[in-house]
C-alpha cells in the first residue's frame, strides 16, 4: 500500500511537472496558427527508410491536398528527411511566468513540423495546446474543486452537528442554490465585468464561480455523515471530557466525513474541468488564445468534427488519465 | 407532526426565496424575448416597445413579481411569450415525457449501481474492482455532451437503437404492444446515456462507503466471530454505508426534472429539456420561471425523502435531543 | 393486398390501412376556377418526405410568428398574393392573377384569381385580403410585420373595388413595391375574424388548436401535431397550381416536420435516413456527408455565396451620456478611416474562407456579394492582403510601433482593444480568433470576448459598452429596400452609430440621400446606378469591414425530385409544391 501511494504521487508529480514546463516540453507555441495545415492528422514518426535502419527518429513534412477527390487529406512530402533532434532553439516561453527561455526537449527544423497529436482548426499544434491547456485547467480545477469541498465540509459538518434550526436553515440554503437558474446569474455577472479580463483574474472568476455553485452538495452529504456520527460514544465521551465543539469536529467527526470529501475529489476535478466549457458560452471562460483542455473540448460537440478529426480528443485522454491518477491517489489515500 | 409542519414552512420559504431570486436574476441579466427583432431591419423600435409593453415587460420589477404571485396562487403561472399558451399545461405536458426518461434512468442506475459497488468493494482489488474504478473514472472525465454525441454517432452507424424522438411517425397506427415496444426502443439511447453518466458517479460513492465499513473493527470482529460473510455484508455492512448513498439517492430525485436537459437536446427526446433551454437562452420570462419552480418542487421532495429515509435508516440520528446541546 | 385471414388481422390491417391510406386526394378542377399554371413542372403523385428543424415551431399564426421555424412551417400553409421566385429573385403573380401599377407608382390594383378555395373549402376573394391587410396593420395586434406595411409612418391603404379586385394605395412611390407581398399571408376571414373581434387574435392558431380551425391557401393542411416531436401537413386538396399537365399539386402526400434539434443531430439523423431534406449545412457536414455519398444515396447542393454579410464592426456611438471612456478614448482611433483601412488590409480573407467556410464561401469586401446577381457592383476592388500596405497606412496616420513590435498611437498609448462576438455562432468565433493573428501581425492586442447572443445584443443596441463585434446581417431578400435600416443615418440597424439625429458624417449623408432616392426609383437601371453608388460609398468608408460569405448548403435523399435549394430563404422548402418522391406508386385515380 505505502509502495502504491508512492508510485502514484510520484506519477502525479510527474504529470505536474511536465504541466509546469509546457514550455519545454513542447515543441511549439500553442497560439502560432499555421493556417496551411488545418486539422492535420499526427505526424508519423519513422524509422526506416531507404539507407536502412535509424534509432533516430524522422519525419517527412506535411503537405495538404487541395484539389480533386482528396482535397483536405494530407500527404507527406518524401523528398526530405527531418531527423527529430533533441534540446533544440525554437519560441520562446516563460516558465512560472518569469524565467525565460527557448530551449525545446525536441523538434525539427522548420518547414516540417513535428505534430505528434496533430493539429486543430487554424493548425495550431495539438500537443503543445495540451500541454499549455493543462496548466490552467487542472489548477483551476482543483482550486475550485478545493473550494466546494472546503466550504461545503464545513457548512455541512456545522449543520450536522449542531441540527435542529442551523441544519434546517442550512439546508434549506442548499436547496435554494440547487434550484436557482444559475445561467441568468451567470449572464449579469458577465454584464457587470469588464469586457477584458487579465488571465489571472479569469482564473480567480472561474473557480470562484465554480466553488460557488459547488459547494451545495458536498455540504449536503457530509452533513448526513455528521448527523450520524455526532451521537455516537466516543463524541459523547469527549464531551464528557470537556472538548469543545470545535475540537470534537475537527479530531472526531471530520475524518468520518473524510471518505466522502474524498470521493467527491475525484469525482468534481474532472467535471469542473470540464465545466470551464460552459461557462465560456458566457464568456466567463478561458478566452482564445489561450488554451484549456474545457475550451479545446468544446469543438468536439460537433459530430462532424468528433467524427473526422479523432485526434482532438487528445484533451479529453489527458483528462481521463489525470483524473484517473487522482481517483486512484484518492482510493490509496482513503484506504490507507 | 411537528416535524412535518416545520419542513412545510420551510418549503414555503424556499419557494418564496427562489421565486424572487428567479425574478432578480433574469432582470440582472441583459437583453430581452425580443431583442432577435432588432437585427432584423424592417422591425421598428416602436413594434418592439409595443410588444414588450403588450407582455408587460415594461413594467417594474416589483410590480411583476407581485403580480405573478397573486396570480401563482391561484394556479395561474402566466403565459409563455414564444408560445402564446399558458405556461403551467405546457410545462406539465412536457415534463411527463421527462419524467418517463428520468424515472426510468434512476431505477436502473440504482439497480446496477448499488450491487456493482458492494460487489466491487468486497472483492476489493480484483477483476471487477479494477473495472469499475477505471471504468467509472473514465466515464466522469469524459464531458458529458462528447459522451452523448459519440453514443449517438455509433447508434446512427450501427443502426441498432432508435435515435430520437419518442415516437416513431407511424405510433398511431401500431397495436398496444407495439407502441410500448415502439417508446422503449426510443427511450434506450437517453436513458443508456443517463444511466453511464449517473452510475459512475454512485459506483464510486457506494464502493468507497463499503470500503469504509469493511475496514472498521467491528466488522473484522463479526467475521472473526464466524459469522457468514453475506450476513455480515446485509446486516452489519450495507445498512451503514447506506448513509452516503441516501443522500445521493435524494439528489437523484431532485433532479428527476432537470437532471435530462442536456440528454434530451442532444436525442431530441421531447421533454422538458429542450423547452427549458430555448427559454431560458430567449428570455421567456414566464416559462423559465414557471419551470424553474416546478423543478424546486422536486428538489425539495428529493432533499425531504432522503432525510426521512436518513431518519428511518440511521437510529444514531434519531436519537438527538437530549444528548445533543 | 393480401385477402383477409382472419377478423383480428382485418381490424390491425383497416386500422393501419386507414391511416396511411388516409391521404388527401386532389380534388378535381372545378369550371370556374382559374388556376396558375406552372409549365416547367413535372412529377408523380404520392409518398411523404421529412424535413428536420432546429427546434420547435412556436405557433401557426401567420401575424405573430417571429422564428424561421415556425415560418417555415406556416409558409407551407399559407399563401400570398404576389410571391418571389426564390430561384430567379423574381416576383409572379401568385393568388393575385395580374396587377397594374398606376403612373405615379403609388396605387396597386391587382386581379385575384376567381374560384379559389381554402383548405377547408370556402372560397376566397378581396373580403379576406382586406380582412388580411387590416390583422396586420392593427396597432393592437401589434404584428411584427405591420412595419413593413408603413411607409413614412404613414400605412397603406387597402380597399375592396369588387369580389376579385383589390387596390393599394401606398402613400408614396416604392420601388418594387410588388415584393412586399410575399410572405403577408391570406389569412381566412371566415375563421378568423371572430377571435379578432373579441381581442384574442394572438392566441389563435396556437400549436394547441384544433386542425378544424386552421385553413390556408398554401400547398399544405395542418394533419395533426405530435407534442414536442413533429408537425405533420398533408396534401391540399384545394391548391390552386396546376404543373405543366394540368395535375393539381402538390405532389407529396404528407410534408413531416421533425424537431431534431442541433444541427449536429439533424446530420446524424439525416445519415440515417430519417429525414428527406437538410438545409444549411455547414462545410464540415456536407464535406462529411460528400464523403458518405457512396453509402447513401444522397443529392448535395452547394448553391453558391448566400446573401448575408459577416462584419467587423467598430463602436462610433455618441457616448456623451454614458459613463464609458474606456471606449470612449478608443474611438480615437476607431473614428479614424485609416485605421479601419489598414485592419481591413491586414484581414486574411482567404484563410476566413478555407478555415471558416471549409471553402465553400467568399470573401467580401461590400455588402453586397456575388449571391445577389441583380444588385451587386462588380466595379468595387477586391484588394488582397497586404501586411505592408496596412503598416504603411498606420504610418501616415501617425502610428508607431515600439522595441516589442507593440502598435502605439500619436499619443504613445498601446492599440488595445475588445470582440465581442456570439459564442452560439462557432463561424463567428472562428472569425474573431483569426482576426487577433492578423491584427497582432500590425502589433495591435485584440481579446476575443465570446457573449451570449442577447447579452451581445444588449451592448450593441443599448448599453454600446463595447469596442468591436463580428457581426452579420442581410440574407432577407435580393432587393436594397429591407436594407434601409442599415444605411439611412437615422435607421435602427445603422449599427456602427445608432441614434443619429442628423448624419455625422458628409459620406453618411450622401449615402442617406442616395437610399432614399432609390428607394423611391422605380424604374430598375436608375435604381442599380444609385445603388452601385451606395455600395461603392460603403466600401470606401468601411463603416463595417467586410469579411465574407458563406455558400449555401443543403442536401437531400435521392430519391427527392425537383430538389432546386435556393439561396434565399426557405432554402429548400420554398417549391415544397412541387417536390415528389422518385419511385412513388401512382396511388391515385387520374386526376385531370
Amino acid at each position: 500500500m505505502r509502495n502504491k501511494i508512492a508510485i502514484l504521487i510520484a506519477a502525479l508529480a510527474g504529470l505536474h511537472l511536465i504541466l509546469l514546463l509546457a514550455g519545454f516540453v513542447a515543441p511549439y507555441d500553442p497560439a502560432t496558427q499555421k493556417r496551411e495545415l488545418p486539422y492535420a492528422p499526427p505526424t508519423r514518426l519513422h524509422f526506416e527508410d531507404a539507407a536502412g535502419f535509424h534509432l533516430r527518429p524522422f519525419v517527412y513534412a506535411s503537405t495538404r491536398v487541395l484539389g480533386g477527390d482528396q482535397a483536405g487529406s494530407y500527404q507527406e512530402d518524401r523528398t526530405r528527411v527531418y531527423p527529430v533532434r533533441f534540446l533544440v532553439r525554437g519560441s520562446t516561453y516563460k516558465v512560472l511566468g518569469f524565467y525565460e527561455a527557448s530551449i525545446h526537449l525536441f523538434g525539427v527544423v522548420e518547414p516540417a513540423r513535428i505534430m505528434i497529436l496533430g493539429t486543430d482548426g487554424y493548425g495550431r499544434d495539438e500537443f503543445s495546446r495540451v500541454l499549455f491547456g493543462g496548466q490552467i485547467s487542472v489548477a483551476a480545477g482543483i482550486t475550485a474543486t478545493f473550494i466546494a469541498l472546503l466550504a461545503g465540509g464545513i457548512l455541512g459538518s456545522v449543520a450536522g452537528y449542531y441540527g435542529r434550526w442551523i441544519d434546517e436553515s442550512l439546508m434549506g440554503v442548499t436547496e435554494l442554490f440547487l434550484s436557482l437558474p444559475w445561467l441568468y446569474f451567470l449572464l449579469g455577472v458577465r454584464a457587470f465585468l469588464p469586457l477584458h479580463l487579465s488571465a489571472l483574474r479569469t482564473f480567480f472568476l472561474l473557480t470562484g464561480v465554480i466553488g460557488l455553485i459547488g459547494w451545495a452538495r458536498p455540504a449536503r452529504l457530509v452533513r448526513g455523515i455528521v448527523l450520524s456520527s455526532r451521537n455516537r460514544n466516543f463524541v459523547l465521551v469527549a464531551r464528557g471530557f470537556g472538548g469543545s465543539d470545535f475540537y470534537i469536529l475537527r479530531r472526531h467527526i471530520l475524518p468520518k466525513a473524510l471518505g466522502v470529501l474524498i470521493t467527491q475529489a475525484a469525482l468534481l476535478v474532472p467535471q469542473y474541468i470540464a465545466a470551464e466549457a460552459t461557462l465560456s458560452f458566457f464568456g466567463l471562460g478561458v478566452s482564445e488564445p489561450v488554451p484549456s483542455w474545457g475550451n479545446m473540448l468544446s469543438v468536439l460537440e460537433q459530430y462532424s468534427v468528433l467524427v473526422s478529426y479523432g485526434w482532438l480528443l487528445a484533451p479529453a485522454g489527458a483528462l481521463i488519465i489525470t483524473s484517473v491518477l487522482y481517483g486512484y491517489l484518492a482510493d490509496a489515500l482513503h484506504s490507507g | 407532526m411537528s416535524y412535518l409542519a416545520r419542513r412545510l414552512i420551510r418549503a414555503i420559504l424556499l419557494l418564496t426565496g427562489v421565486s424572487a431570486l428567479c425574478f432578480l436574476f433574469t432582470e440582472m441579466a441583459p437583453g430581452t424575448f425580443f431583442d432577435e427583432m432588432r437585427l432584423n431591419p424592417q422591425i421598428s423600435p416602436e413594434t418592439i416597445s409595443a410588444l414588450r409593453s403588450h407582455y408587460g415587460l415594461d413594467q417594474p420589477l416589483l410590480l411583476r413579481y407581485g403580480r405573478w404571485v397573486k396570480s401563482a396562487l391561484h394556479a395561474d403561472f402566466g403565459y409563455s411569450i414564444a408560445y402564446n399558451v399558458p405556461v403551467a399545461p405546457l410545462l406539465w405536458s412536457r415534463a411527463k415525457n421527462t419524467l418517463l426518461l428520468t424515472t426510468t434512468a434512476l431505477l436502473l442506475t440504482w439497480l446496477i449501481s448499488v450491487p456493482l459497488g458492494v460487489w466491487a468493494a468486497s472483492r476489493r482489488g480484483g477483476l471487477l474492482d479494477k473495472v469499475v474504478t477505471i471504468g467509472s473514472s473514465f466515464l466522469v472525465s469524459a464531458p458529458e455532451l462528447v459522451i452523448a454525441i459519440g453514443l449517438l454517432a455509433a447508434a446512427v452507424r450501427w443502426r441498432i437503437l432508435r435515435v430520437g424522438g419518442m415516437m416513431s411517425i407511424d405510433f398511431e397506427g401500431l397495436s398496444t404492444s407495439g407502441k410500448l415496444q415502439d417508446i422503449l426502443l426510443h427511450l434506450a439511447l437517453p436513458a443508456l446515456i443517463l444511466v453511464l453518466c449517473e452510475t459512475a458517479v454512485i459506483v464510486r460513492h457506494v464502493r468507497a462507503s463499503v470500503l469504509e465499513v469493511l475496514d472498521a473493527p467491528y466488522i473484522q470482529a463479526a467475521c472473526g466471530f464466524g459469522i457468514k460473510s453475506d450476513r455480515v455484508l446485509f446486516r452489519h455492512v450495507l445498512p451503514v454505508a447506506a448513509n452516503t448513498a441516501i443522500s445521493l439517492l435524494g439528489f437523484s430525485l431532485a433532479g428527476l426534472l432537470s437532471g435530462s436537459m442536456l440528454v434530451e437536446a442532444v436525442c431530441g427526446w421531447p421533454g422538458l429539456g429542450p423547452l427549458m433551454l430555448e427559454a431560458t437562452l430567449s428570455r421567456d420570462l414566464y416559462l423559465v420561471i414557471g419551470g424553474i419552480m416546478f423543478s424546486s418542487l422536486f428538489t425539495l421532495s428529493g432533499g425531504l425523502i432522503a432525510d426521512i429515509m436518513l431518519l428511518a435508516s440511521d437510529p444514531r440520528i434519531r436519537r438527538e435531543g437530549s444528548d445533543a446541546q | 393486398m393480401k385477402r383477409i385471414a382472419g377478423l383480428p388481422l382485418l381490424y390491425v390491417c383497416l386500422l393501419a390501412g386507414a391511416c396511411f391510406a388516409a391521404k388527401v386526394a386532389p380534388e378535381a378542377a372545378k369550371p370556374g376556377e382559374e388556376l396558375a399554371r406552372m409549365a416547367d413542372v413535372s412529377g408523380r403523385y404520392g409518398g411523404h418526405l421529412t424535413i428536420g428543424q432546429r427546434s420547435e415551431p412556436k405557433t401557426l399564426n401567420p401575424v405573430m410568428a417571429t422564428d424561421a421555424v415556425s415560418r417555415e412551417v406556416i409558409g407551407r400553409l399559407m399563401g400570398d398574393l404576389i410571391e418571389i421566385n426564390r430561384s430567379s429573385q423574381q416576383t409572379e403573380p401568385a393568388l393575385a392573377k395580374s396587377w397594374k401599377i398606376s403612373s405615379d407608382g403609388r396605387t396597386f390594383t391587382l386581379q385575384l384569381r376567381k374560384g379559389i378555395r381554402f383548405s377547408d373549402g370556402f372560397p376566397f376573394d378581396a373580403d379576406d385580403v382586406v380582412f388580411s391587410f387590416g390583422v396586420y396593420m392593427d396597432g393592437a395586434v401589434d404584428s411584427p410585420q405591420r412595419d413593413l406595411l408603413i411607409i413614412d409612418g404613414k400605412p397603406i391603404t387597402v380597399t375592396k373595388v369588387d369580389q376579385y379586385t383589390v387596390r393599394f394605395v401606398l402613400p408614396r412611390p416604392y420601388a418594387a413595391a410588388e415584393r412586399l407581398f410575399d410572405g403577408l399571408a391570406m389569412l381566412p376571414q371566415h375563421l378568423l375574424e371572430k377571435p379578432y373581434r373579441e381581442g384574442h387574435f394572438t392566441q389563435a392558431w396556437s400549436l394547441n388548436a384544433p386542425t378544424s380551425e386552421i385553413a390556408g391557401l398554401g400547398p399544405f393542411r395542418l394533419k395533426e401535431y405530435v407534442l414536442g416531436q413533429r408537425i405533420v401537413v398533408e396534401r391540399n386538396p384545394f391548391y390552386w397550381k396546376v404543373d405543366s399537365e394540368n395535375q393539381r399539386l402538390p405532389y407529396l402526400d404528407e410534408l413531416v416536420f421533425l424537431f431534431v434539434g442541433t444541427e449536429d443531430a439533424q446530420v446524424m439523423r439525416f445519415e440515417a435516413g430519417e429525414t428527406d431534406i437538410i438545409s444549411r449545412l455547414s462545410a464540415e457536414n456536407y464535406n462529411l456527408l460528400t464523403r458518405e455519398k457512396a453509402r447513401i444515396a444522397l443529392q448535395l447542393a452547394d448553391m453558391g455565396p448566400s446573401l448575408e454579410y459577416n462584419f467587423l464592426l467598430f463602436n462610433l456611438n455618441d457616448l456623451g451620456a454614458k459613463k464609458l471612456d474606456e471606449v470612449s478614448k478608443k474611438q480615437a482611433w476607431f473614428r479614424d478611416l485609416k485605421f479601419r483601412q489598414a485592419i481591413s488590409a491586414a484581414v486574411d480573407r482567404e484563410s476566413i474562407v478555407n478555415l471558416v467556410y471549409g471553402a465553400r464561401g467568399t470573401a467580401l469586401w461590400g455588402n453586397v456579394g456575388p449571391g445577389n446577381k441583380l444588385w451587386i457592383n462588380q466595379a468595387i476592388p477586391h484588394p488582397s492582403r497586404s501586411i505592408e500596405r496596412a503598416r504603411e497606412l498606420l504610418k501616415s496616420a501617425g502610428y508607431k510601433w515600439n522595441s516589442t513590435g507593440q502598435l502605439l498611437d500619436a499619443s504613445g498609448q498601446p492599440v488595445e482593444f475588445s470582440i465581442i462576438t456570439s459564442s452560439s455562432n462557432s463561424q463567428r468565433m472562428k472569425m474573431a480568433t483569426l482576426l487577433q493573428d492578423d491584427l497582432a501581425h500590425l502589433g495591435m492586442q485584440v481579446h476575443i470576448v465570446p457573449l451570449e447572443f442577447r447579452a451581445l445584443i444588449d451592448r450593441v443596441f443599448q448599453s454600446f459598452n463595447y469596442d468591436a463585434a463580428i457581426m452579420a446581417l442581410g440574407g432577407g431578400d435580393a432587393d436594397p429596400n429591407p436594407e434601409m435600416n442599415v444605411w439611412a443615418y437615422s435607421g435602427t440597424s445603422h449599427l456602427w452609430h445608432l441614434g443619429e439625429t442628423q448624419p455625422a458624417t458628409d459620406w453618411e449623408h450622401k449615402l442617406d440621400q442616395l437610399m432614399q432616392q432609390q428607394m423611391v426609383t422605380l424604374d430598375y437601371a436608375q435604381r442599380k446606378k444609385l445603388y452601385d453608388r451606395a455600395q461603392q460609398l460603403i466600401a470606401e468608408n468601411l463603416p463595417f469591414i467586410f469579411l465574407g460569405t458563406p455558400n449555401i448548403l443543403a442536401g437531400a435523399n435521392s430519391r427527392v425530385g425537383n430538389f432546386h435549394p435556393a439561396v434565399l430563404d426557405p432554402y429548400t422548402l420554398w417549391n415544397a409544391d412541387e417536390l415528389y418522391v422518385r419511385g412513388a406508386a401512382l396511388e391515385n385515380a387520374g386526376v385531370r
